[in-house]
């Protein structure tokens, strides 16, 4: 800092002095301190839920790492804002971490449009973004940049190993339902692409308001249209709503119901309702590894419940970090995106490739069945099948399946 | 699907969803027919009736119960605030109020979220009304069947309140004239405090009643204000009636109209208001003010 | 309103833009988003201060006009200044014929008419995915300087100077406006409709300028927004930001065009730092909301009166 800055906020007044001089303090502290990872998301809001995850699972890694003597030595500090998931919140958030507390990587952003705000920031802020929430194609296509990579999987791959599960089976006609916002719109439009390319076909698809809570009147057309399966994009609370309200017009007893991702927040609230359901997942405690036992152990041991969706996203973000950091021997944004390409290492959903085009890591399509299961109070997923990365991952920057 | 099945289907779909609105409407127009103020945290009562009839289920078992203690404990809840905030503002301008609701709002929204959880809570309908029944061979929910009647007996319980009680008197003669009727030796204060506490009730017990379609989360208040504030500037500010039939209006419209014309679902809701509106200000059955 | 204010008030707003070369750049950035946000409120004062027409859809303006200037920004590549100054005047545009349709009501169905517009803002915008992105917005909106060294405005310093210039040139129009005659002639339609009728005044028309008016300048609010976050998306037209904004107005106290540009930027604050200290912000906010009616009855710009009025007296009694 300047001398003739000091001098002038010196002849500015107490008032000014007072407003900046925390920074001045807090500026000198982060030079020498631990290494700092901010985390706007969702505390409260609609998506409080799913940053309730992100929150949990990033305590749990700080106290695992840190307990083994840090990160490349240092220790490692989380800190966590409020976004309630609106993008004018996130970018707020995200630059004052960026800016006031030296923070240069950001990790666990909850809705695809916050992640769209920060990017092409990014730059600008000599910062690094790990996503391990957001599923928006674009993402990872005409709107990625360089500082930005995809540690989880995608909307599109999850519609990919679904399609491919689905391919198997005797069901050709197929209805689609989901929110008429752009994950939903893509998520169907993707799947009915997928369809068309393994001789199957959609016969119609409806797209609620987003807000929707009675679902009767799309259920009495679906009943209409009478397709051999139902495809829902559906998350979160309206996912519930749907689950319950389908299963109240009996529904799964005249066609199976698939669905683009199966979150046992959505699937537990559903209770028995959620029996049968099928779908791509993008983490499942379920998936059988050493590496996943270890962290669905520890995870229970921790919290007592059972890691869902984005605590093993959250998780497996995390461990890309640690990875690139280890293969740069810094945390500097240059260092650590030039270590990001090409990355290879393997996390609770197996091997992991982060490419270098367009920041996607490639890694295993997962597709589940909810199934009731001995020492569990709830219905949860099993895995059914993997895929390889080969086959569920799109071509470099692009959103869809030639 | 049958067409007449079909449309025997649809019917009793929208008379479902309308009594569920019904319940919520009903709150906001007593308060304003009494009070002339808006409630921004009807929203928020109606999610906390949602949680703690799935706390009371979930102890207990009763669905029953939850049905008495939801409506009870935001009846109390409304009563307290009523008397230790609002009952201050009533000489003043219309903003204080919509203020002090807005805050009312937020703070229960994250007091809900503090005492139950960021997840989710669900309970198990009993198994009497988890049953299906047959309407022309298509298969239909008992409990949608029990929301239809619901709100018919609510609609006419209202009714009987407000046309065959001394308090329903006093209610409608304080939604006329305050002033006189102050002025005539009743206790309008008391009025008011009765009529807030109901109202919250009302908007608890649709919170109860609806919990099993939704489950309880956060957010499940702001999903249904809107509507809520449609449906009573539809029907006119303060009209019973005309609550009755705009939350009729309002379901019926979002049944069919997502059904035949989905695309152009966001807006019609609002296209009707506005409609409304410019031909008759004061809603369908409201006074212009 | 004392008349020795507007100076007062400009000056302010100067210390606010000189501030801007003095603080770290992230409370800078900070202090820009809470002067477009007071203009953003001293519009709608306007509205609900000085027509008590309670909008309930100031979220639509404001979404509009961030859209129109994310669009000349992104597409013409026109300069910043000239972006904001076309969403104003498109705003206000477009505020004519909405506004000739709501102005035929007041009261409640007024606030119901401008929420039922800015939310069929809001569809538009949602379903239009071609044009607006839909949910996923305009990610990446350029802010372009021009010719004749405007490229400085493109900087931090340099918008927060013109976001605080906006202000200002807001503030002196507003202003204005309220000591006008057609702005008297506002004023006593609100006071009592009959009568002005009865003396020749066209209310409707009276309320149609200053509905006009508001929604440009609300307009020029979400036009500099744009240019500020780089990031458009439908949720500026939700209804919750019409609701935020009307607290702005009624907390800093309407009426007064400088209670709500205080009550902006307090509120603004609060949010900000509370969140950053607990995750129970909503509580502790929604508690000081209901704090500040029952105790400061005309809101903080009442309290800060009050105040001054008490420390003159003070200091006159001490010897």
């Amino acid at each position: 800092m300047s001398s003739t800055m000091i001098g002038r906020r010196a002849a500015l007044g107490a008032g000014v002095a007072v407003l900046a001089a925390p920074a001045v303090l807090r500026r000198a502290r982060a030079q020498a301190g631990p290494l700092k990872l901010g985390v706007p998301t969702a505390i409260t809001g609609t998506w409080a839920a799913l940053g309730a995850q992100v929150v949990r699972t990033c305590r749990l890694w700080a106290k695992t790492v840190n307990a083994q003597g840090g990160l490349l030595g240092r220790q490692v500090e989380f800190l966590f804002e409020d976004t309630q998931g609106v993008p004018a919140n996130c970018l707020r958030k995200a630059q004052e971490m960026v800016e006031r507390d030296r923070v240069n990587i950001l990790l666990g952003l909850m809705a695809s449009s916050e992640a769209l705000a920060v990017m092409p920031k990014l730059a600008e802020w000599n910062a690094l973004f790990i996503s391990s929430v957001n599923g928006a194609g674009s993402i990872t296509a005409e709107h990625w940049v360089p500082n930005a990579v995809r540690a989880n999987i995608s909307g599109p791959m999850g519609a990919r190993a679904l399609a491919l599960h689905l391919r198997d089976s005797p069901q050709t006609d197929y209805f689609c339902l989901s929110l008429d916002y752009a994950w939903g719109r893509s998520s169907v439009e993707t799947f009915e692409g997928l369809l068309r390319g393994i001789g199957k076909r959609s016969i119609g698809s409806v797209f609620a308001p987003v807000g929707t809570r009675d679902y009767s009147t799309y259920i009495a057309r679906i009943r209409q249209a009478n397709p051999q399966a139902l495809y829902i994009a559906l998350t979160g609370d309206d996912g519930t709503a749907f689950l319950r309200q389908a299963a109240q017009f009996r529904l799964f007893e005249r066609m199976p119901i698939v669905t683009e991702t199966v979150d046992m927040l959505f699937t537990r609230p559903a209770g028995e309702a959620a029996i049968g359901l099928v779908g791509g997942s993008r983490y499942s405690f379920a998936y059988d590894i050493p590496a996943n036992a270890a962290f669905v152990q520890r995870f229970r041991a921790e919290y007592n419940e059972l890691p869902d969706t984005y605590d093993g996203e959250q998780w497996q973000a995390l461990d890309v970090l640690m990875a690139a950091a280890r293969r740069a021997n810094s945390t500097e944004t240059a260092a650590l995106v030039a270590a990001m390409r090409d990355l290879e290492l393997s996390s609770v959903k197996g091997p992991l490739r982060i490419r270098a085009c367009d920041g996607q890591a490639e890694q295993q399509g997962f597709v589940v069945r909810v199934a009731r299961k001995e020492g569990f109070p709830h219905p949860v997923p099993e895995v059914i099948r993997t895929y390889p990365a080969a086959e569920v991952t799109p071509a470099c920057r692009s959103a869809t399946f030639a | 699907m049958d067409p007449v099945a079909l449309f025997t289907l649809q019917l009793l779909n929208a008379l479902s969803l309308s009594a569920l609105l019904f319940f919520i409407a009903l709150g906001l127009t007593l308060i304003f027919g009494i009070m002339r103020v808006i409630n921004f945290a009807h929203g928020a009562i109606y999610m906390l009736g949602a949680y703690v009839g799935v706390t009371t289920q979930t102890l207990t078992g009763s669905f029953a119960l939850s049905l008495v203690l939801a409506p009870l404990a935001a009846a109390l809840l409304g009563l307290a605030f009523e008397r230790s905030a609002l009952t201050r503002l009533y000489a003043r301008e219309h903003s204080a109020f919509l203020l002090v609701t807005f805050g009312l709002a937020l703070a229960l929204t994250e007091a809900i979220r503090l005492a139950w959880g960021p997840d989710p809570r669900q309970a198990e309908l009993p198994a009497a009304l988890a049953g299906i029944v047959f309407v022309l061979d298509e298969p239909f929910p008992v409990y949608r069947l029990v929301l239809i009647g619901a709100g018919a007996a609510a609609a006419l319980a209202l009714w009987l309140l407000l046309h065959r009680t001394r308090l329903g008197l006093l209610m409608r003669a304080a939604s006329q004239n305050a002033a006189m009727t102050a002025a005539l030796g009743n206790d309008v204060a008391a009025v008011r405090a009765a009529v807030f506490a109901l109202a919250c009730g009302l908007a608890a017990l649709g919170g109860a009643l609806a919990a099993p379609l939704f489950t309880a989360y956060i957010g499940l208040g702001t999903s249904v204000i809107i509507d809520a504030f449609v449906i009573v500037m539809i029907g006119g500010m303060g009209s019973f009636v005309g609550t009755a039939v705009g939350s009729l209006l309002v379901g019926f419209a979002q049944t069919f109209g997502n059904f035949y014309f989905p695309e152009l679902a966001l807006g019609a809701t609002y296209a009707l208001m506005i409609a409304v509106l410019l031909l008759r200000p004061g809603g369908l059955f409201g006074r212009e003010e | 309103m004392t008349p020795a204010a507007p100076r007062a008030v400009l000056a302010a707003i100067a210390v606010l833009a000189a501030l801007g070369f003095v603080l770290p750049g992230y409370a800078v950035t900070l202090l820009t988003e809470a002067i477009i946000l007071a203009l953003f409120a001293l519009s709608l004062d306007l509205l609900v201060g000085h027509a008590r027409l309670v909008s309930f859809g100031h979220a639509g303006p404001w979404g509009f006009g961030a859209y129109v200037a994310a669009g000349l920004l992104l597409v013409l590549q026109l300069p910043l200044p000239v972006a904001a100054l076309g969403a104003a005047l498109a705003t206000a545009l477009v505020a004519v014929p909405v506004g000739w349709l709501c102005v035929r009501t007041t009261g409640v169905a007024f606030a119901m008419l401008s929420l039922a517009f800015a939310q069929l803002g809001y569809a538009v915008v949602f379903k239009w995915s071609a044009v607006t992105g839909g949910s996923d917005g305009l990610p990446g909106v350029p802010r372009g300087g021009g010719p004749l060294g405007l490229d400085w405005l493109a900087t931090r310093e340099g918008f927060h100077v013109l976001a605080a210039l906006a202000l200002a040139g807001a503030y002196l129009i507003a202003r204005g406006f309220t000591v006008s005659p057609l702005g008297r002639v506002a004023a006593a339609v609100r006071e009592n409709e009959a009568r002005a009728q009865a003396l020749g005044y066209d209310p409707r028309r009276t309320r149609l300028a200053v509905f006009v008016l508001s929604y440009g300048l609300a307009g020029l609010a979400g036009g500099l927004y744009a240019g500020f976050a780089r990031y458009v998306s439908p949720e500026l037209f939700f209804w919750t930001v019409s609701g935020h904004v009307l607290v702005m107005v009624i907390l800093g106290g309407a009426g007064t065009l400088v209670g709500p540009m205080i009550g902006a930027m307090a509120l603004f604050f609060l949010e900000h730092q509370l969140s950053g200290l607990t995750e129970s912000w909503g509580l502790a906010l929604g508690i000081v909301f209901i704090l500040v009616v029952i105790f400061a009855p005309r809101g903080l710009m009442g309290w800060i009166e009050d105040a001054l009025r008490r420390g003159r007296r003070a200091s006159r009694a001490d010897p």
